[in-house]
């Protein structure tokens, strides 16, 4: 059963790189910061839509969310921010590999605290080879990319 | 030095991203999934009208011009999000985010040796293979 979810979730990581390069042809006419808002809201009213038709939650319990979960919305924004700040200094493939290695083990702290009202997943030994052995992934592409710039 | 700091701004902006996978998945179990990501990509446009409309120096009437598949960029990241709200209260942040970030490494490179959506050939080399290897080894060790 979870194996699907991740399966899936693999996926969503597909449709984000067809997103990055996407996203950089538009920003080369339109400016980075008004090609997220052109994702932002395009993403609304792809939603928007769905909503109306499929939606079975209940909008309006926002109203009952703690704030600090509202404030996610920051997160994802920020991200954005970051990335601009740091891309002009240290290259685009350098702030992605380090955006990862800061997403994954953030990833495994959130889950061995269960922080955020998550369940609690510890960080035992196959959790360290893997970490090892994405680590060395993202290096190997660091090295390749220098390879290639040379 | 100087660099260090920009290293220790792009780990934050990775941080940022977990995190707010982990909160839209707590969200998501009170207004429900496809609500939360609405939520945020509503929200977000709200905010960044406000940053285009005073910091804003590009050109949105270009919108209009650019071929229709540019702006798609907005339903692939919100299929993202919202497969991210729907697996981590499941699986955990851990391996969603690694499951993201395989499947974002490898479809790239993918991209890029075949110079698919305009972007420039890179063909994949040995060290990106092996990369591809070592991080499909990842996300078994950590499923």
């Amino acid at each position: 059963m979870s194996i699907i979810t991740v399966i899936i979730t693999f996926l969503g990581g597909v449709t984000l790189s067809a997103q990055s390069s996407i996203n950089g042809k538009l920003s080369n006419k339109l400016g980075t910061l008004e090609t997220a808002l052109v994702t932002f809201l395009t993403g609304t009213l792809f939603m928007a839509l769905w909503l109306i038709f499929f939606g079975k939650g209940n909008l309006l319990a926002i109203a009952q969310a703690p704030t600090w979960q509202l404030l996610a919305v920051f997160l994802g924004v920020g991200y954005m921010f970051l990335t601009i700040l740091a891309v002009p200094k240290i290259g685009v493939t350098a702030t992605n590999l380090t955006a990862i290695v800061g997403q994954v083990v953030a990833g495994f702290i959130i889950d061995q605290f269960g922080l955020f009202g998550g369940e609690i997943v510890h960080f035992d030994s196959s959790r360290f080879i893997g970490l090892v052995f994405m680590l060395l992934a993202l290096f190997l592409i660091f090295k390749d990319n220098n390879e290639t710039l040379k | 030095m100087k660099k260090t700091i920009f290293y220790l701004v792009a780990l934050f902006s990775g941080i940022a991203l977990s995190m707010e996978g982990a909160i839209y998945g707590e969200l998501g179990k009170i207004i429900g999934q496809f609500e939360s990501s609405f939520y945020n990509f509503f929200v977000g446009t709200i905010l960044l009208t406000l940053i285009v409309l005073f910091f804003g120096k590009g050109n949105l009437t270009h919108t209009f011009k650019v071929p229709k598949w540019y702006l798609l960029g907005g339903l692939l990241g919100l299929i993202y999000l919202t497969v991210l709200v729907f697996g981590i209260p499941k699986v955990g942040v851990g391996i969603s985010m690694i499951a993201i970030v395989v499947g974002q490494m490898i479809m790239s490179m993918i991209i890029e040796h075949f110079g698919w959506l305009g972007s420039e050939k890179k063909s994949i080399t040995k060290k990106r293979s092996l990369a591809i290897v070592f991080m499909l080894v990842a996300l078994i060790f950590i499923y």
